[in-house]
């Protein structure tokens, strides 16, 4: 089987989570592994949450904002 | 000649951004405000620019 | 109300009758989910209004994709189904939600209204009957509007920048100012459109950033970006992305050959002429008032101006001529955004004034049953799967998610719906809630952004915490980008139904938190803007304290005779303080200033100091920052040592006391820019222009023979200014351009003053030898601002201008929440903008006095006592200056404390946070982290 990396993506509510939305909304077509955790600001993003993703076996892990 | 009743709503007439600003404004103040858009959706001319600063969209 | 007109207008100020035409839409709102189905299948395509037909769309459409109402609509005029009863139908038989309506029919309503407010707008001029710019049949000559579309990432190129032609790159590009402006032999349009300059540079920048190696060239006759930080940006378009300015009127644009070039001829300013060859013509085109436009003001029988826009007061910018009408935005003369935007919230004011008995009549609150306390019970979850009609089921498995749903930890209730967000949908789900007393509501549907507020309600109408609820967003973020991939959707609809449980399983109940607010406003300076302010908001009602500086009302206003349009200043002011002084709500303070302030929106407390020292603190909701500029006094042209150089301002005096020397005079200079637009002071003041050009008028009309000189870098007679610049033309004034490297030169000759400049149309230097020289001086910010600003924690900007909170949308807020700004402290402007400015802070003061207490998102950033040790951290990340180091109550050490009114639940302080000291509710690491985990479970 083919590697199929997991990234996990934290997104800002006001702008990438948004991104997102509208991606959809346009039909824009991407792979399916991505997985967003919705913040309200990137910078809410705790330096632990990036850790503990990569730890727990995530191969890539974006911050969005 | 100033009548004596005085209703406490309003009537936008054009949804773009200036006709947006006032309906909020007035909401927010206390009164009930009808908005009258000519086309299908609100936004104006200002929805048809590239680049304003950050944002195209509305929040009505 | 959408694709509605006002048809008629009966009645008096206070109570009109409105007749409202609603035109069908062929799509029932309140069933259409805009999916989109049905425009896929729409055979029928016309070019779109929206992309000012550089693009394409279907007879069923959305106007575009960020509409709001965000549902579709049939134009009658291109569908198939409606020009031929029995034909097509496609979008009928593919809606799954049953929102055609083929049969709808236009409405009319009777509205029974207070005050109308008219913002219709204005539309681009038409080049196309012109012919000599070619535009209609040289595909290569397009209008602003056009380019706008290209340059848009959502546009038909998706941003790049071609030939409409042959559809090759652009690599040379042309613009035409004035198209439609300033013209009355084409157009009719003799004003000036105000904001075509400035879009201009701001798209041949874009351009060049689009394509690199683009050049662009930009043909104007005057450069006229007299708005806040717009010289700015022309000196870096200038100078940064070498944009190429050339000042000429081109004549015309002809194809070249075969291969769609565009040949430009035009006379350049050493008088030689020229050809030039581009790729693409963009006319910079004007504003005018469409003919719909017109026909309202008809309805509304308001009276115009002869340039067909709105007629109004300078003392009153939003006030038409019939009472309980208002104007704003580009129906009362071409204008930008920031302007418009003003003008809103100032006609908000305006009818505020007018109906404030009325306040609250027709609004009220809804109710809702008391909530379940949750404390202490097990989480016990129901998650309610939507199929979004096909949109979402149609990719996604949905009865597996629903089954693998049903085996998550604390999940007690699994449903499906067809469409969650429908109103029966909605009362189900509050049956189910209490049915099945569920705790925790998980709806995988669409996104939050949209749809979350209506869940909220459902919960609270269910008596649950409205925080309780969290959304697997299903479609947006998953059927809609996978189409090909349902097997990977389905995988990655559990995953986000995984994650939503766990996350909701850690939610708490939350409270918006609720402030209360002092009904009362503190305004800053006593010159027109800021009793204007005051005046309004003590007229809706709000009592006002009316700090003034001086021992007199009036401010600069006080040195001014005339406004632009000619109406009485000294009237006017009078009239104004008189009313301020008369009315009872306002309490004035004279020679005074704020000395220090505590407290934040809604309990602001104010130290107002007199000059006897004495001092009183005045506890207010909103404060609005309105005072002034100071008159520049000019450094240079021999101010000093020559007395007949004299300001504007003491010209103006000068001219009004007839003065011998003035009155006898022959020969009259003006110089514009003295202070403004060069070195640290690159913005322009706004008003010297067309105050020249009023004064150089008077000095003609009391005696023709005069000989009367403006020497100016760019003639900034804006908007319906531009009438004056062409009348004093006529009346032989004469206008000599200068570049700043050759500033002219004043010197003493004798009885007389000479002034030397360089003669753009003789080509060698003209030697003046005049009685007077009058330097139109600059208008510059007070020099305590930013400290007045840093009591108030708003910022000034480089020239020591307040700074709003944002340039386009917010022009009179200020970033801190309850602070606001008007007139010229903001930026230099005349009289109307400064009055339609003040309006506008008291409008936007008046949406927060209007309310006794303010309730705000329960987002927000919470203290863990037991984590955090005051380590101080947040405090400087925080961007709402919302946290505060304190000491703690029990005396052992700090803690930080934070301000749930200013906090906006950014979160900078967790992510920032080594201790988990500090949460946001609703976002809390826990709640996070159990995300994540989730994300990568299985």
């Amino acid at each position: 089987m083919s590697f199929e990396p997991k990234i996990v993506a934290f997104c800002c509510n006001w702008c990438s989570y948004a991104a997102a939305d509208l991606a959809g909304t346009a039909r824009m077509q991407y792979p399916h592994n991505v997985r967003i955790v919705r913040v309200m600001c990137s910078g809410m993003v705790h330096p632990e949450f990036i850790m503990d993703a990569l730890s727990q076996g995530a191969d890539g892990v974006m911050v969005l904002g | 000649m100033l009548g004596t009743k005085k209703v406490g709503s309003v009537m936008i007439v054009g949804g773009g951004v200036t006709g947006m600003q006032a309906a909020l404004d007035l909401a927010d103040s206390g009164y009930y405000v009808y908005l009258v858009e000519k086309s299908g959706a609100i936004g104006g001319a200002m929805a048809q620019l590239d680049k304003t600063f950050p944002t195209n969209d509305c929040s009505m | 109300m959408t694709l509605s007109e006002v048809v008629g207008v009966d009645g008096i100020a206070g109570d009109f009758n409105v007749t409202v035409k609603e035109s069908p839409r062929y799509v029932d709102v309140d069933k259409c989910i805009a999916c989109g189905a049905c425009t896929e299948k729409c055979p029928k395509k016309v070019d779109s209004e929206y992309d000012a037909a550089t693009g394409k769309r279907k007879a069923i459409y959305v106007k575009y994709a960020q509409a709001v109402p965000l549902k579709y609509q049939i134009d009658p005029n291109s569908c198939i189904r409606l020009k031929k009863p029995g034909a097509c139908g496609f979008c009928e038989t593919v809606c799954d939600a049953g929102a055609i309506n083929f049969n709808d029919t236009e409405k009319m309503h009777q509205i029974n209204v207070g005050a109308i407010v008219l913002a219709p707008g204005f539309e681009a001029y038409d080049p196309t009957e012109a012919g000599v710019w070619g535009f209609g049949t040289n595909p290569n000559v397009i209008t602003a509007l056009q380019l706008e579309r290209y340059l848009s990432a959502s546009g038909p190129t998706e941003g790049h920048l071609i030939r409409p032609s042959d559809g090759k790159p652009a690599r040379k590009v042309a613009f035409l100012q004035c198209v439609g402006s300033r013209d009355e032999n084409l157009c009719g349009n003799g004003y000036c459109s105000s904001v075509c300059c400035m879009y201009a540079i701001k798209e041949a920048v874009i351009a060049k950033d689009h394509v690199p190696g683009l050049q662009t060239t930009i043909f104007y006759m005057d450069m006229r970006t007299h708005g806040k930080e717009f010289d700015l940006y022309l000196e870096r378009a200038k100078n940064d992305s070498g944009v190429r300015f050339v000042r000429c009127r081109v004549n015309g644009v002809e194809t070249d050959g075969v291969g769609g070039d565009c040949r430009l001829s035009y006379v350049n300013e050493d008088g030689r002429q020229l050809e030039e060859f581009y790729d693409l013509v963009v006319l910079s085109v004007g504003l005018q008032t469409p003919k719909h436009v017109l026909e309202l003001a008809k309805t509304a029988d308001i009276k115009l101006t002869a340039a067909n826009f709105a007629a109004t007061s300078d003392f009153a910018p939003v006030q038409t001529s019939r009472e309980g009408i208002f104007t704003c935005g580009a129906i009362a003369g071409p204008k930008d955004i920031p302007q418009s935007v003003v003008e809103g919230s100032a006609a908000a004011a305006a009818v505020s004034d007018l109906l404030a008995p009325a306040r609250h009549e027709l609004t009220s609150e809804p109710s809702f049953p008391t909530e379940k306390d949750i404390t202490g019970e097990e989480p016990r979850i129901g998650v309610f799967v939507c199929h979004c009609g096909s949109n979402i089921a149609g990719v996604v498995d949905v009865k597996s998610v629903e089954d693998y749903a049903a085996t998550l930890p604390d999940v007690v209730y699994v449903e499906r719906n067809l469409f969650s967000c429908s109103q029966d949908t909605q009362d189900m789900i509050t049956k189910r809630i209490q049915e099945q007393n569920l705790n925790r509501i998980v709806i995988a549907a669409c996104t939050p952004r949209t749809h979350e507020p209506l869940f909220r309600e459902t919960l609270k109408a269910a008596g649950l915490n409205e925080y309780l609820v969290e959304m697997a967003n299903i479609r947006n973020h998953d059927s809609w980008v996978h189409v090909q991939d349902p097997k990977g959707a389905t995988a990655k609809a559990k995953d986000l139904v995984r994650m939503a449980v766990a996350k909701v399983t850690y939610g708490d109940s939350l409270r918006p938190i609720s402030v209360p607010i002092t009904q009362k406003c503190l305004v800053i300076g006593g010159g027109v803007a800021g009793m204007t302010s005051a005046l309004n908001l003590a007229e809706q009602g709000f009592e006002v304290d009316l700090v003034e500086q001086t021992d007199t009302l009036g401010g600069n206003a006080l040195h001014l005779k005339h406004t632009w349009s000619g109406e009485h200043v000294p009237t006017q002011v009078a009239k104004l303080v008189d009313k301020v002084m008369r009315n009872e709500k306002i309490l004035l303070h004279k020679e005074a200033r704020v000395s220090a302030v505590e407290g934040f929106v809604g309990n602001f407390r104010s130290t107002v100091t007199t000059k006897d020292g004495k001092t009183k603190v005045v506890e207010h909701g909103a404060g609005i920052i309105a005072t002034g500029g100071e008159p520049f006094t000019p450094t240079e042209y021999n101010y000093d040592s020559i007395t007949r150089v004299v300001t504007s301002v003491q010209f103006d005096k000068l001219f009004e006391l007839k003065e011998q020397h003035v009155k006898s005079a022959r020969r009259f200079v003006f110089i514009q820019c003295v202070g403004s637009r060069e070195g640290d002071n690159m913005y322009c003041s706004k008003v010297c222009c067309t105050h020249s050009v009023q004064s150089a008028i008077a000095l003609k009309k009391e005696n023709p023979e005069r000989n009367v000189y403006i020497l100016y870098r760019d003639m900034r007679t804006y908007g319906q200014r531009e009438s004056l610049y062409k009348q004093a033309r006529k009346l032989g004034v004469v206008f000599i351009n200068y570049e700043l490297h050759g500033k002219p030169k004043v010197s003493e000759a004798g009885n007389m003053v000479a002034v030397e400049v360089w003669d753009h149309v003789l080509h060698r230097p003209l030697k003046i030898e005049c009685d007077l020289v009058i330097l139109a001086t600059a208008v510059r910010p007070k020099v305590d601002a930013s400290d007045l600003g840093k009591l108030y924690k708003v910022p000034v900007d480089g020239h020591g201008f307040f700074q709003e909170a944002h340039a386009k949308l917010r022009p009179v807020d200020f970033s801190t929440d309850g602070m606001f700004v008007a007139g010229l402290a903001h930026y230099p402007k005349p009289i109307e903008e400064s009055v339609a400015q003040a309006l506008a802070a008291s409008s936007r003061a008046a949406t927060l006095l209007s309310k006794t207490s303010v309730s705000l998102d329960a987002i927000k950033a919470t203290v863990d006592e037991n984590y955090c040790d005051g380590c101080a951290l947040c405090v400087d990340v925080c961007p709402y200056h919302a946290i505060s180091l304190v000491d703690r109550p029990e005396g052992n050490g700090k803690i930080i404390r934070v301000n749930k009114a200013q906090c906006k639940g950014c979160g900078l302080c967790q992510g920032t946070c080594p201790k988990r000291g500090v949460f946001v509710a609703g976002f809390t690491m826990q709640q996070i982290s159990a995300q994540v985990q989730a994300a990568l479970a299985v």
